[in-house]
């Protein structure tokens, strides 16, 4: 639970179905006095869970897991920025922290469920997206042990986020009205570079001055630190081109920022690595509907080759910005089948002719929440 | 659920009914402001002077000696700054033990913050003071020495007459912090050359947000804050009377039935600690090989973690803890136990159980049978075997 409004609802919604709820909020990092104060994961937010969970009669604990986390989840992210690549913390942290970790101490317990304040949903056993499909969270959730997802009560994923308020005002919870965060947690003030500069130092490479240069080479102005840049950022680029100009790859080796027009963010095929699957693996040819981003729209694709490491997707349509780190998740209308982290864009398929792109909406924030 | 039982009286005691039937008329008619001149005023006038005698009583103190504070904290705050900051201008060292609660930790980084010198003797792994280390390390240049009576985490309990008469002859002041302290060991001002000495209401059945500090005749201090000239301007602000008086009857208490206390306290420990050393071999308690308090018992099981197992205890209605309660209530290694030496695996699973009134001896049996069931659990878990 993290004193938010979905997490509350959903212990307040078991609870009222009759289950023997038992609250938990992961202490997942140290709160420096540096850290403003900020509407996630802060010490009011443990305050704000431990008060509804008393309000509602159940038991309610503070479970450190700051060196999990830690190595797990914050680690990885810096180090993805420092490999140019833009990582997607809240991923790991559903794999890796709330359903292994978490679930561990649940276990202790005997617990039978674990239930979060996701917006998503179990049916028959396998994940689908949630009702409310501008809320939908399983593009963070396709890491999970298959096993887990029987054990997983999401009871806020049959709702819209406007009726999980309503459930809340109802019930008189004291966060009714609390502000959705929108940032990383760890990265409360959406800073990310300090992270990195905290963990890497004053002179990582990825926050180091580096060149901005077109695909053929040609520098054009200077960055200060690729970490700094996602694919299809236009925001720290130089003006002065005939078309808007975005960012196309990140070289952390030369830590060079390539930009490019439009056309070049687009991308015809997807290949991810460390894939997880939900349901049996499909099979090469198998047709499916992936996402690349957040938020993004699905997109038609075919699996073209697949192993145990690695699978490669031609994309129907191109798709814009696809970014090494960010995940690709693989539907069947709702329901999730797997997902990976992205390694870069694929061939695709030659022999089709380019569809005009539609105009994708891109995205500066690394989670893509934004 | 079953009739919880509340392990956790190092951590808060219940008000004694005794206790807060004497505070009572306070909150009532008797309500008067010390200070003022009028009926009122005298009425508790009065009652704060009987009180300040009473404690001083069970301190062996003067009265003039008893500074009434909010509790421990401020106690060992005022003792540590006021002492440090009122002898900075000759002798700027403080000596204090890696085990300390951080109250008196913490005040001491504040001394190193404002000039001063932190020294931390070194302590055995039973977590007694080694003498050599605190005769090397306690000289001319230190103003303030401060050991802990009675250990919150593990109950160990120093030899403060020999730590203090060291500090004396060193021209030292010689603070102890005896929040554990007071009620089980014989404390006497007039017999032991301590020059001040923090205790706290509620670990002994008076309420929260009350305490006292003895300072000897004599000894220099400045206070923390300022404002009117009450308590001898040690500590201004308006007396909290009715909890002054409570903290009096509540010492009186403690003091009359501390003998027995003490016997019955450690029966009950030593019944539970060998009961949980028959059933879990293998299992550590901290702070066993020297001189305890008989109401603490720390334990260590190899392959748990306290975290779950508070969890797992508290889901069956038992209360205790993993060391000193964090302002989050999440569970973060003890500085206590890393100071023993305890390997952090070790550390990280301890369980501090503390008796005191709520304890029975049916609760020890039922804690005795239940703890060894949940560590097999836990144990399966972690796929060690049990």
């Amino acid at each position: 639970m993290s004193g938010g409004v979905d997490s509350s609802v959903a212990a307040a919604l078991l609870h009222a179905q009759g289950f023997d709820v038992v609250g938990a909020t992961m202490k997942l990092f140290c709160y420096g006095d540096d850290v403003p104060d900020k509407p996630c994961c802060s010490l009011d937010s443990i305050n704000d869970a431990r008060r509804i969970c008393e309000s509602l009669g159940v038991p309610h604990y503070v479970l450190n897991l700051e060196s999990s986390f830690g190595h797990d989840v914050v680690d990885n992210f810096v180090s993805e920025y420092a490999a140019g690549r833009t990582p997607i913390p809240c991923v790991r942290c559903n794999t890796f922290t709330k359903f292994r970790d978490l679930l561990r101490k649940a276990d202790a317990i005997d617990a039978a469920y674990i239930a979060t304040g996701h917006y998503a949903r179990v049916v028959n056993g396998e994940l689908h997206r949630g009702l409310d499909q501008a809320k939908d969270q399983t593009y963070f959730l396709w890491g999970i042990d298959r096993a887990v997802v029987s054990r997983m009560l999401l009871p806020v994923g049959h709702q819209t986020k406007a009726e999980t308020r309503d459930v809340a005002r109802a019930l008189g919870l004291i966060v009714a009205e609390k502000v959705e965060s929108q940032d990383i947690c760890f990265v409360p003030d959406g800073d990310h570079t300090r992270i990195i500069r905290q963990r890497l130092g004053d002179d990582a490479p990825a926050l180091a001055r580096g060149p901005i240069v077109l695909a053929d080479g040609r520098v054009v102005g200077e960055h200060a630190g690729h970490a700094r840049f996602t694919i299809g950022q236009r925001r720290g680029l130089p003006g002065g081109f005939a078309e808007p100009m975005f960012v196309v790859a990140i070289r952390p080796e030369s830590r060079a920022v390539v930009i490019g027009p439009r056309e070049a963010l687009l991308g015809r095929g997807v290949i991810a690595r460390d894939m997880n699957w939900l349901v049996d693996r499909p099979a090469v040819g198998a047709v499916v509907q992936v996402q690349v981003r957040h938020r993004a729209p699905p997109a038609a694709a075919e699996i073209v080759r697949l192993d145990a490491h690695e699978i490669e997707l031609a994309l129907d349509e191109p798709v814009a910005a696809i970014t090494p780190g960010q995940s690709l998740v693989l539907y069947d209308g709702s329901r999730v089948l797997g997902g990976g982290f992205i390694e870069r864009s694929g061939a695709g398929r030659p022999q089709l002719p380019v569809l005009a792109a539609g105009r994708a909406s891109l995205t500066g924030k690394p989670n893509g929440q934004a | 659920m079953r009739t919880p039982v509340y392990l956790d009286h190092a951590a808060t005691t219940p008000v004694r009914p005794e206790v807060l039937e004497a505070m009572l008329p306070f909150f009532g008619a008797r309500f008067g402001n010390p200070s003022s001149s009028h009926k009122w005023g005298r009425e508790a006038r009065t009652a704060l002077d009987e009180a300040r005698e009473r404690l001083a009583r069970c301190l062996g103190a003067n009265p003039d000696e008893v500074c009434f504070t909010s509790g421990g904290t401020e106690g060992d705050n005022l003792a540590v700054l006021g002492m440090w900051r009122a002898r900075r201008a000759t002798r700027r060292a403080v000596v204090t033990t890696p085990i300390e609660h951080k109250a008196v930790l913490a005040a001491v980084h504040e001394v190193a913050r404002e000039g001063g010198e932190q020294r931390l003797v070194e302590v055995d792994a039973a977590g007694l003071v080694r003498a050599a280390s605190f005769d090397a390390l306690v000289d001319d240049t230190v103003a303030l020495c401060s050991v802990m009576w009675v250990n919150n985490e593990i109950g160990v309990v120093q030899d403060v007459a020999a730590l203090a008469e060291v500090a004396k002859a060193r021209g030292a002041v010689f603070h102890t912090d005896a929040v554990q302290a007071f009620g089980k060991i014989n404390i006497d001002a007039r017999s032991t050359p301590f020059d001040s000495l923090t205790v706290s209401g509620h670990k002994i059945g008076a309420p929260k947000g009350i305490g006292a500090t003895y300072i000897r005749r004599g000894t220099p201090l400045e206070p923390l804050m300022y404002g009117g000239s009450q308590d001898q301007g040690r500590r201004p602000g308006t007396e909290n009377v009715a909890m002054a008086v409570g903290l009096a009857r509540a010492a009186e208490l403690a003091v009359a039935e501390r003998e027995h206390e003490w016997t019955k306290l450690e029966t009950m420990r030593d019944a539970l600690e060998a009961a949980l050393l028959a059933r879990i071999p293998d299992a550590v308690v901290h702070g066993r090989g020297g001189p305890r308090a008989p109401h603490i018992l720390n334990i260590s099981v190899p392959g748990t973690d306290s975290e779950s197992l508070l969890m797992a205890l508290d889901l069956q209605g038992v209360a205790c803890s993993s060391g000193s309660a964090c302002q989050t209530g999440s569970v973060t290694p003890s500085h206590v136990l890393t100071a023993l030496g305890v390997r952090s695996d070790l550390g990280s699973a301890a369980i501090r159980l503390s008796l005191g009134s709520l304890t029975s001896e049916e609760g020890i049996a039922r804690v005795a049978e239940l703890f060894p069931a949940l560590i097999d659990k836990a144990r399966r878990l972690s796929g060690m075997a049990g």
